[in-house]
């Protein structure tokens, strides 16, 4: 594996009696995209929390490209772009504005249009974020994100909600920032997207990681283990005949 | 540093514009404070003694009678009530809607005895409870008598009292009762309309949202803050134009100063309005806790009634709470001229409430 960005040793986080993620260790590599899997309560969204400095560590280490999260944490607000799972934004304040003011925050002079662009939101820079819908809202949020170039991309469910246009038009977004070379850490209720999506998975479960691997070998290991599906795998399914039926075109 | 500063800059300028954009925020912090001062001001304003309200039963149909009635209509002393029937008029005694009944009897201003004359006695009723206005009514009907006994029968009066008001500056009523509502509307802006939008955002997710970012709390508290300065001020000067546009307010005193007072006053008040909405999770959380500081505050501090009305212990007390010096000092620049140096004691105060405030702010503050 190349170089690694993130570095995660022997994590641990409880809150009072729950355990939510108990000894978690894996790498992220440059520039790849990493999805983290599992049901809810599996301890997802907290572990990507510690990563983001969002939460305290309770017990292990991180270290992302270089700087130890729990003693360094401004050092990686700075190196990170984050799109929460409900996150929101100011009322009665234009998207530029918004943007304007995340510049701010680094203390970065940044270009608003430039990053509606990026995410095909430019004719919606005069709108207030409640006037957008779930999908543009969603691509807004990761415009944010993008305000400090960030090195690893953090996205917590960023498609759950969305209709599969408004969805598949999001993965080519991901792409397309992937494709810039930003690392890119997400966490999915899809499996259709974290096929398309990730470079490598990992499933948790119980706050725990059972199995980290490429899509392909975890389908592979599935099928040396002798598994076969009980109704004949048909060359589409309902979501192809649904975006047939509809069209990609986004509904918005 | 300058980044440091450039940042709050900044995002104080964003919350600005969103501030001015939330209709119904501009209504109770700018229309608020704006109806009270009308309210208040139209009971308080103009100087000296209110009319009374009377009933008079006229039972005596003597010329007399009449012109007693109209002429002292005509001094404006009392406001005659249209209740004619006794009975009725001692009810209104009873609820407080009427002040007196003034009974003038059947032979009331009749000519009659040697020298032949308009003679009369006439009856005052009041409420026991009110022996002070029964006394003040007695005074102001014997010295009407007086006049007209002595046009009836000149006498020499060797000794009279002469009459003076000594007020400086000739201040009304009202101009005591502004600094008050100065204080009260600063301090409401402060408290109630700042410890709600901290917990909604936090609610919202928006805080959340920041959190991730390299913003710092105390960053955004102190951006809130100017924020909250500029309204406040805004809101301060619109207060004053009414009041002395509409209710002849009386400024003695530096404006400079003034202005620069009324800053501080803001900027440590607003510290209390920032230490609960940091600290309040949500506004049910906010609002009790407002309810709790602001109250005491208001009812301790002079705002509404003067502290030497109180017992020693409490104005002891109440000396040292956060409104009181803002209350007084607004009060002593407007209408006794005094100057920064001669408030060093308000001054004093202040910086100690803003400096422990705002220490508790930054260290309660919660982003969710």
């Amino acid at each position: 594996m190349a170089q690694p960005i993130i570095t995660v040793t022997g994590l641990s986080r409880s809150f009072d009696d729950i355990e939510a993620v108990r000894g978690v260790s894996f790498e992220v590599a440059r520039g790849e995209v990493f999805a983290i899997l599992g049901p809810n309560g599996a301890g997802k969204t907290t572990t990507l929390e510690m990563i983001e400095a969002l939460r305290t560590i309770g017990d292990g280490e991180i270290t992302l490209d270089g700087h130890d999260v729990a003693t360094e944490p401004q050092a990686i607000r700075h190196l990170i772009g984050i799109q929460l799972q409900s996150s929101n934004f100011y009322d009665k304040m234009t998207l530029t504005e918004q943007l304007m003011m995340f510049g701010g925050f680094y203390s970065k002079k940044i270009d608003p249009l430039e990053l509606l662009r990026q995410v095909e939101l430019e004719d919606k820079a005069d709108s207030y974020p409640e006037n957008l819908s779930g999908g543009q809202r969603q691509r807004f949020s990761i415009a944010t994100a993008l305000v400090n170039q960030p090195q690893v991309l953090f996205l917590d469910e960023p498609t759950t909600g969305l209709d599969p246009q408004a969805r598949r038009h999001l993965w080519e977004l991901i792409q397309s920032i992937q494709a810039r070379g930003v690392t890119i850490v997400l966490t999915t209720h899809y499996m259709e997207e974290a096929e398309l999506l990730a470079d490598r998975i990992a499933v948790m479960d119980e706050g725990k990681i059972i199995a980290l691997d490429t899509p392909d070998n975890l389908i592979q290991q599935l099928l040396d283990r002798g598994f076969t599906k009980k109704k004949q795998v048909r060359q589409a399914d309902l979501e192809d005949v649904f975006i047939d039926l509809t069209g990609k075109d986004l509904r918005e | 540093m300058k980044a440091y500063v450039t940042t709050i800059l900044i995002l104080a300028k964003s919350l600005l514009k969103r501030f001015f954009r939330d209709k119904t925020a501009l209504f109770f912090t700018f229309l608020f404070p704006l109806i009270f001062l009308f309210v208040f001001g139209s009971i308080f304003s103009g100087d000296g003694l209110s009319s009374f309200n009377v009933a008079v039963i006229n039972d005596s149909d003597s010329e007399f009678a009449r012109e007693f009635i109209s002429s002292s209509e005509e001094d404006e002393l009392f406001t005659i009530s249209e209740t004619t029937d006794l009975e009725t008029a001692k009810e209104q005694v009873g609820r407080g809607e009427l002040e007196a009944i003034i009974l003038l009897p059947e032979d009331f201003g009749q000519p009659s005895g040697e020298p032949t004359l308009p003679r009369g006695e006439l009856t005052l009723l009041y409420d026991q409870a009110d022996q002070q206005l029964g006394q003040t009514l007695t005074s102001i009907l014997s010295g009407i008598f007086d006049g007209i006994n002595n046009e009836l029968v000149p006498a020499e009066q060797p000794f009279s009292v002469r009459v003076e008001q000594i007020n400086t500056a000739n201040l009304s009523q009202f101009d005591y009762l502004f600094s008050g509502l100065v204080g009260f509307s600063i301090l409401s802006l402060a408290i109630f309309g700042l410890s709600n939008g901290l917990p909604a955002d936090k609610k919202s997710g928006v805080l959340r949202r920041l959190k991730a970012t390299p913003l710092q709390s105390a960053q955004l508290v102190l951006a809130t803050m100017l924020v909250y300065v500029v309204v406040g001020l805004i809101s301060v000067v619109l207060m004053y134009a009414v009041g002395f546009v509409v209710f002849d307010a009386t400024m003695v005193g530096s404006w400079l100063w003034l202005v620069l007072f009324i800053l501080l006053s803001l900027i440590m008040l607003l510290g209390f309005g920032l230490a609960i909405g940091g600290w309040a999770k949500n506004e049910n959380q906010a609002a009790p806790l407002s309810n709790l500081i602001a109250f005491p505050m208001m009812f301790l501090s002079g705002v509404f009634f003067p502290r030497f009305l109180m017992p020693d212990w409490l104005q002891g007390v109440s000396a040292y709470i956060p409104l009181t010096p803002v209350v007084d000092g607004v009060r002593l620049i407007m209408t006794e001229a005094k100057t920064p140096l001669e408030l060093g004691p308000q001054l004093a105060l202040m910086a100690g409430w803003t400096v422990v405030i705002y220490a508790i702010t930054v260290r309660v503050f919660r982003w969710e």
